[in-house]
């Protein structure tokens, strides 16, 4: 990815609700534009990520696997 | 050109990806797990959770000559003792089939709220005599009254402990930050080794399936069905904290929708048991319509329902929810698997007494909502709630009026 990235967010070893609080919370310091990538091991976080974006109006750049089990999702503050 | 072999290969393959691939639907795990749950009825009772860990907290005191308890049923003969340890089997088989299972070691203070959250839940769910799944997810298809005192209260207290949650992120950060370690993840392209463990777990299931069959068919269902149990909720994520709790968070209804799919179910299935008097066997009727309607109503059920939403929502999953997280490798719901075991038994013994003492006799009897309106309404009264329920979760989930985010 060639992506800026403005924000690494790291969740690895919180489940759920936490990482989408932690995102929620991280993304309001943010400014429209921004990106932010998170990494997380739950494999819970990525049908909540989805919805949130969605709800939030915030973009799901790009999402995928790293090795060790570390999901990593890439967002664009709306 | 395919080979006949290749497309052998082909199709199982195929079988094998639509179940370990993706997760499910939610709805679609509700569904099943509420046709199980039927299924669980029809055979003995109904699926519950709390008192399978009362079971192995007894155990353990006892081994370790603790409270001076007597005539504690050892885990193996114990059917929810035993359905708690297969549904973690069940996920641990399932998570492993997806490659999705890993240590997830979780900062200090997550592992303490994990353990505080257990511990609520125990003593929830012995104060409002069940818990998301025995009090609610089967209570409310058992048609008793007290079920759904029980789920008011898990709404309060899921609300509540949200409130905390979104607190403690601003005013105690530090609490869900810190050192954190993942082990034995499979890597993209390899860790086929957690296929081959994931088919040697459901083997010995099956194995010991077979050696309780002799003597114990009904153990020999239980089993079977708590594996399949745990490895329905691994694959759909069936959450019954984010049933209560999204509508208030991100405004998601799926995991609404998924519960209330499988309270329908049970409410059709468990109806016509009692009804029917299915599976009574020698007992009288009565005993069969008065399965899981337990003296909880009016006040133990939604103190004893709020204590545990607290619980539930500081620690990330309910009791179920705890043991699936268990077998795909959260250790953070270790923790909370370890305050309900640890804490179910003296909340039994001292802390649950202490307080009903308090309470009037005619704070805590049953009610089996047939007695006073009939099977019919009862059964309408709980789909006019279940109908205003989803209609106000897919309402919110479009205007966002009630969520945080």
């Amino acid at each position: 990815m060639d992506t800026n990235i403005d924000q690494t967010l790291d969740v690895k070893g919180l489940t759920c609700p936490m990482p989408i609080l932690k995102l929620s919370k991280t993304m309001k310091k943010l400014k429209s534009g921004q990106i932010l990538e998170m990494l997380g091991t739950d494999p819970g976080t990525k049908l909540d990520l989805e919805s949130w974006c969605k709800k939030s109006g915030n973009e799901l750049l790009d999402e995928g696997e790293l090795d060790g089990g570390v999901f990593r999702f890439v967002i664009k503050k709306a | 050109m395919e080979e006949p072999s290749n497309k052998n290969t082909s199709t199982l393959g195929e079988l094998y990806r639509t179940f370990f691939s993706k997760h499910w639907p939610i709805w679609v795990g509700g569904l099943i797990l509420g046709l199980l749950n039927v299924f669980l009825f029809m055979i003995k009772s109904p699926w519950g959770g709390s008192g399978g860990y009362n079971n192995w907290g007894e155990n353990v005191y006892q081994s370790l000559g603790l409270l001076g308890l007597e005539n504690v049923t050892p885990t193996g003969d114990s059917l929810y003792g035993m359905l708690n340890i297969l549904i973690i089997l069940g996920a641990l088989a399932a998570a492993l089939f997806a490659k999705e299972f890993a240590l997830r070691i979780p900062p200090v203070g997550e592992l303490i709220k994990g353990f505080i959250g257990g511990g609520l839940m125990a003593i929830g769910a012995k104060m409002g005599m069940g818990c998301t799944i025995g009090g609610f997810f089967s209570g409310i298809p058992a048609l008793s009254g007290g079920a759904i005192l029980l789920t008011v209260g898990l709404f309060l207290g899921t609300i509540v402990a949200l409130k905390y949650l979104m607190w403690e992120m601003e005013a105690l950060p530090g609490i869900s930050s810190g050192k954190s370690k993942t082990l034995l993840a499979a890597s993209r392209k390899g860790g086929s080794w957690q296929k081959w463990l994931g088919l040697i777990v459901t083997v010995f299931v099956f194995v010991m399936a077979y050696f309780y069959s002799k003597e114990n068919m009904t153990m020999t269902w239980f089993v079977i069905i708590g594996l399949l149990l745990g490895m329905i909720c691994q694959r759909s994520r069936f959450c019954i904290v984010a049933s209560f709790r999204d509508p208030f968070m991100t405004g998601k209804s799926s995991s609404t929708v998924g519960i209330i799919t499988g309270i329908l179910v049970g409410l059709i299935g468990f109806t016509l048991i009692k009804m029917f008097g299915v599976g009574a066997g020698d007992l009288p009727l009565r005993y069969r319509e008065m399965t899981w309607v337990f003296p909880h109503f009016w006040l133990r059920a939604p103190i004893g329902g709020f204590v545990f939403g607290l619980g539930m929502t500081i620690a990330g999953g309910c009791a179920v929810g705890t043991l699936w997280r268990v077998g795909e490798g959260q250790v953070k719901l270790w923790a909370s698997a370890v305050g309900f075991l640890a804490i179910s038994p003296l909340a039994a013994k001292y802390i649950v007494p202490a307080f009903v003492g308090l309470l009037p006799h005619s704070t805590r009897y049953k009610n089996f909502m047939p007695d006073y309106i009939g099977y019919a309404w009862s059964v309408v009264l709980v789909l006019a709630i279940l109908l205003v329920w989803y209609l106000f979760v897919k309402w919110n989930e479009k205007t966002g009026k009630f969520s945080a985010y």
